[in-house]
C-alpha cells in the first residue's frame, strides 16, 4: 500500500499513569485517503492524532510519515474540535499563521489565503474577528487555515460535533468536496457513526484498554454520497457492532 | 399627534442627563459658597469659589503654572515609562521562568506590602528634591501593579493556544511569545497600564507635597500663604490633567483590543 502515515507498535502513557492509554495500535494511512477513527469517549482517539500530529511522542512504537518535506508545504495540519482561531487575529490573520514559517514571499502568501477562502465560502468575511462568526463559520476557519499550508495529512478532531445537526450535515458535504479537491489524505476522528461511515473511505475502530485498532472497516460507496443511504448501510451496523462492548473481530 | 408627543418626550430624555449633572454642580457650588459665607470651618481656611477664576488667571499668568504642570507631567511621564516596563518585564520573567518565579517570590512579599510614599525619604536621600527622585517614587507603586497584572495575565493564556502554535509552526520562544503569549495577555496586561495611569497621578501630588517641585509643591506654598483659592486651581488642574491622560489612553487601549467583543 502506498502509505503516508505507517503507525507500528505504538504505546502511550498519560504523564503520572500506571497502565498506558493506547498499546499495540497499527495502523497505515494511504495517500490521498479518508479514513476515520472512531471509538468511546476517552479511548485515545485525540492522543493518537496528536501522536500523528507530532506534538505529543509516543512511548513506544513508530509513526512514519512518508510524505516529502517540501519547501513552502507543511506535511500535517490539524484542525480542532474548538476552531480554536486566536480572537486576536481576524480570520485572514489565523489563515495565515501557519504560512507566516513557510518560506513564502508576500504575494504567494496572500494568493494561498484567497484560494483558500474562495475553497471553504470565506471570502467576505475575511476582514471579521472571530467573535463574529457562527460556529460553522469558525470550524471553516479551522479548515482554512489547515489548508493553506498544503498538507499531506489533514487531522482533523471531531470538527464538526460542537455545530448544529443543519449546518454539520453541510460542512461534511463541503468537507468531501475540499478533501477531494486538496489531494490530501484526512484522518478524521469522529464520535459519530454515521459521520464516519457518510465522510470515509475507511472506518478504524478503536477499542479495548488499553486501546488498539478493533475494527477495520472500508467502504467502497461511490461519491456523492445519499446520507440517508449511507445511514441505513449494512456498514453503518456493523461499526456500531464492533463499537459495543465487547464487540468488534479481534485482529 | 402621537409622534408628536414622541418627540416631546424624547427631547427631556436626552437633556435630562445634561440638566441633572448641572444642577449637581450648581448644588455643589451652593453649599460651597454656603459654606464660606457663614464660616462652617475656621475663618480664613474656606476657599471662595467665585474668587477661584481670578486665581486661575493669577496663577497663570504669574508664571508658576504652566512650569508646575509640566514639571509634574515630566516627573508623571518618567515615572510611569519606567514603571510600566520594568513591571512588564519582571511580571512576564517571573510568569514563563520557573527558577526566576521562585527566586523572587519572598522577596516580592517582603516588598510589596510597603506603600511608593514610605519610599519619599529614600528618594529625597538618593536624589534631593529632583525630578528623578519624584520620578522614582511614581515608579515603584507603577511598577507593582503591571508587575502584577503582567505576571497573572501571562500565568492565564490558555495552553490550547500553545498547542495551536506547535502545530502551526510556532513553536519556538520568541515566535509563541510574539504571536501568541502577549496578544493573549494584552487584555490584562492594559488592564494594569490603565490603573497605574490612574495610581501614578495620585502618588505624583503626595510625592510632590513631600516638597519635589510640581502642583503638589505650588499647591503646598499657596496653603502656607493661605492662599486657599490657587490650591483649588491647583486641584482643578490635577483633575483635568488626569482626565486628559485617562482619555489619550482609554484611546490607545481600544485601539489595541479592538479584536475584543467589549470594545467594537
Amino acid at each position: 500500500m502506498d502509505a503516508v502515515i505507517g503507525v507500528k507498535d505504538l504505546r502511550y502513557r498519560y504523564p503520572g499513569a500506571e497502565t498506558p492509554v493506547i498499546n499495540s495500535l497499527t495502523l497505515d494511512v494511504a495517500r490521498r485517503a479518508f479514513v476515520s477513527v472512531v471509538g468511546g469517549s476517552g479511548v485515545g482517539k485525540s492522543t493518537l492524532l496528536r501522536m500523528i500530529a507530532g506534538l505529543i511522542a509516543p512511548e513506544a512504537g513508530d509513526i512514519r510519515i512518508t510524505a516529502e518535506q517540501q519547501i513552502g508545504r507543511r506535511r500535517r495540519a490539524l484542525v480542532f474540535q474548538d476552531g480554536r482561531l486566536m480572537p486576536w487575529r481576524d480570520v485572514h490573520g489565523n489563515i495565515a499563521f501557519g504560512l507566516e514559517k513557510l518560506s513564502l514571499n508576500a504575494q504567494e502568501r496572500a494568493s494561498r489565503i484567497e484560494e483558500v477562502l474562495a475553497l471553504t465560502g470565506l471570502t467576505q468575511f475575511a476582514d471579521r474577528w472571530p467573535h463574529q462568526l457562527s460556529g460553522g463559520q469558525t470550524q471553516r476557519v479551522g479548515i482554512a487555515r489547515a489548508l493553506a499550508v498544503k498538507p499531506d495529512i489533514l487531522l482533523m478532531d471531531e470538527p464538526f460535533s460542537a455545530v448544529d445537526a443543519l449546518t454539520r450535515q453541510h460542512l461534511q458535504t463541503e468537507l468531501t468536496r475540499i478533501w477531494q479537491r486538496s489531494g490530501a489524505a484526512v484522518v478524521f476522528v469522529t464520535h459519530d457513526i454515521e459521520e464516519a461511515v457518510y465522510l470515509s473511505d475507511r472506518v478504524v475502530v478503536l477499542g479495548g484498554n488499553p486501546a488498539r485498532v478493533t475494527a477495520d472497516i472500508a467502504i467502497d460507496d461511490p461519491r456523492p454520497r445519499d446520507r440517508a443511504v449511507s445511514a441505513a448501510s449494512s456498514i453503518t451496523r456493523e461499526v456500531a457492532e464492533a463499537l459495543a462492548p465487547g464487540g468488534g473481530a479481534h485482529i | 399627534m402621537s409622534a408628536r408627543a414622541g418627540q416631546w418626550t424624547a427631547a427631556p430624555t436626552r437633556l435630562r442627563p445634561i440638566l441633572f449633572g448641572i444642577g449637581g454642580l450648581v448644588l455643589f457650588l451652593t453649599l460651597w459658597k454656603c459654606a464660606e459665607a457663614f464660616e462652617w470651618v475656621r475663618r480664613g481656611t474656606m476657599p471662595d469659589p467665585f474668587l477661584v477664576p481670578h486665581a486661575a488667571v493669577d496663577e497663570f499668568t504669574s508664571g508658576r503654572m504652566v512650569p508646575a504642570i509640566i514639571s509634574s507631567l515630566i516627573h508623571y511621564a518618567w515615572g510611569l515609562g519606567v514603571g510600566i516596563v520594568l513591571g512588564f518585564l519582571v511580571g512576564a520573567a517571573a510568569a514563563v521562568s520557573r527558577w526566576f518565579d521562585e527566586l523572587h517570590a519572598y522577596l516580592a512579599r517582603v516588598l510589596r506590602p510597603i506603600p511608593p510614599l514610605a519610599w519619599v525619604i529614600f528618594a529625597i536621600a538618593w536624589f534631593q528634591v529632583s525630578h528623578a527622585g519624584a520620578a522614582f517614587v511614581i515608579a515603584i507603586g507603577v511598577f507593582w501593579v503591571n508587575y502584577f497584572a503582567t505576571y497573572s495575565a501571562v500565568q492565564k493564556v490558555d495552553p490550547r493556544f500553545f498547542e495551536l502554535a506547535e502545530a502551526f509552526g510556532h513553536g519556538g520562544f520568541w515566535t509563541r511569545a510574539r504571536n501568541i503569549t502577549l496578544p493573549a495577555a494584552s487584555p490584562g496586561i492594559l488592564t494594569g497600564v490603565r490603573t497605574s495611569v490612574g495610581q501614578a497621578w495620585m502618588t505624583l501630588i503626595a510625592a510632590e507635597l513631600l516638597g519635589v517641585p510640581g502642583m503638589g509643591q505650588e499647591m503646598n506654598a499657596a496653603a502656607g500663604v493661605g492662599a486657599y483659592e490657587a490650591v483649588v486651581v491647583y486641584m482643578l488642574a490635577i483633575s483635568a490633567v488626569y482626565a486628559a491622560s485617562d482619555m489619550v489612553f482609554g484611546i490607545i487601549e481600544r485601539r489595541v483590543l479592538r479584536w475584543m467583543p467589549s470594545s467594537v
